[in-house]
């Protein structure tokens, strides 16, 4: 942001299109792609929308996901619900440092972290903020790579179901907050395939463009 | 470019372009191993608790049968889809696409099944899976006897093929095999 790049030729002003699951470059005229067969978009189709709307069901759920039980114990009689942050809490308390930090990491952090990254990089595509590129770059790389760890809670609840089952002594079933925040998951993964990078280059093209407009670079 | 280098930018050296030595062969050995692991993990008893004399047992299976038996069907399937129909989905995928692409043939419908190969990669999550059995452990601990079987090991070793064979794909070069090969 600090120098303004020349302006190399880009494919979106040629018509060329990256195919987005084989990675050839075609004219985006001919509408599939000639070896894989997808079809192509010069953008993914309605990123912006698409990730935004995502992101509101995920903020939607994301309250229940945290205060209702997602599992409840019953153990002689007594029935005993649980939600994420006591089962964190729980571990810290026994003294189990190193899972406590993996739950709060997993099943707290991540998932919000997530939605807030994901909220600014829709916020500096749309040029309500100002990118920077590389930030945001590791910002984007951050939110694919780590959003399916978060799963790791619901799969905690879909083992402790299965094996603690002795009747009347202790019973683990699952409870409300299992689903909804499944659902922050799954829809947070969503949201991030959705977006599409490139917006951030082309805003940024933009914002270089009105600020600087220096004639030499203009005729490459 | 010779097998096994890459390509590195020359002003600021982030990698450009790796050539993996031997992907194809990597991908067909890996995905194949995987898909005898995955039989191995569903015959084998992955872990069995003992309390009060009473026994349960986990499999893959059950994880999330007993959640839908339990009345979360939802959150059932998708245990079912990220621990047991993604990963055979991506190994079979993969055996199907480059094990005949060694004979420099492309299998019928190749194509797609490529195409849904990236699309079906992150919703594989053993290796979660396999984060969720040890903090079920820590929480479990004092509670009962518990006991790893067959399965559970078959399963670790399964999470390290997957992800050796998920990590062999060079899509550049799939790609430009199954078009010679579809000529």
């Amino acid at each position: 942001m600090s120098q303004p790049s020349p302006q190399l030729p880009r494919a979106i002003d040629q018509g060329l299109a990256n195919c987005e699951s084989c990675g050839k470059i075609t004219p985006v005229v001919a509408c599939r792609c000639p070896r894989c067969g997808s079809t192509l978009h010069l953008r993914k189709p309605a990123s912006l929308q698409r990730t935004v709307a995502l992101l509101v069901a995920a903020c939607a759920l994301y309250l229940p996901a945290n205060l209702l039980p997602i599992m409840t114990i019953s153990e002689l009689g007594n029935v005993m619900a649980s939600t994420i942050l006591e089962g964190m809490v729980e571990f810290w308390h026994r003294q189990a440092y190193p899972i406590a930090i993996v739950i709060f990491v997993a099943s707290i952090l991540i998932p919000i972290v997530k939605i807030v990254a994901l909220v600014w990089l829709c916020a500096a595509a749309a040029g309500k903020v100002h990118p920077s590129p590389r930030i945001l770059g590791r910002i984007y790389w951050f939110t694919e790579l780590l959003g399916r760890w978060s799963m790791v809670d619901i799969f905690v609840v879909s083992i402790l179901v299965a094996l603690v089952q002795f009747g009347a002594y202790m019973t683990i079933t699952p409870g409300p907050g299992a689903l909804a925040f499944a659902g922050v998951v799954v829809l947070t993964m969503f949201a991030a395939m959705s977006f599409d990078p490139r917006l951030l280059w082309d805003r940024l093209e933009i914002m270089n463009a009105t600020e600087t407009p220096s004639p030499t670079t203009d005729h490459e | 470019m010779p097998e096994g280098s890459a390509a590195r930018c020359r002003r600021c050296g982030v990698l450009l372009y790796q050539n993996r030595s031997a992907s194809l062969v990597r991908v067909t050995a890996f995905s194949l191993a995987s898909l005898i692991l995955m039989g191995i993990v569903n015959m084998f008893p992955f872990l069995t608790m003992e309390a009060n004399g009473i026994k349960t047992e986990l499999s893959l299976l059950r994880a999330a049968s007993e959640l839908i038996r339990e009345g979360s069907a939802a959150i059932g399937w998708c245990v079912a889809v990220f621990t047991l129909v993604a990963p055979l989905a991506m190994a079979g995928g993969m055996l199907y696409v480059c094990g005949p692409l060694l004979h420099g043939r492309a299998a019928p419908g190749a194509r797609h099944v490529a195409r849904w190969l990236s699309r079906t990669e992150p919703w594989n999550m053993i290796e979660v899976f396999l984060l969720g059995v040890l903090v079920s452990l820590m929480k479990l601990g004092k509670m009962a006897d518990l006991c790893f079987g067959v399965g559970f090991w078959a399963f670790a070793v399964l999470m390290v093929c997957m992800a050796a064979a998920v990590a062999g794909i060079d899509r550049n070069e799939l790609w430009d095999r199954l078009e010679v090969a579809a000529e």
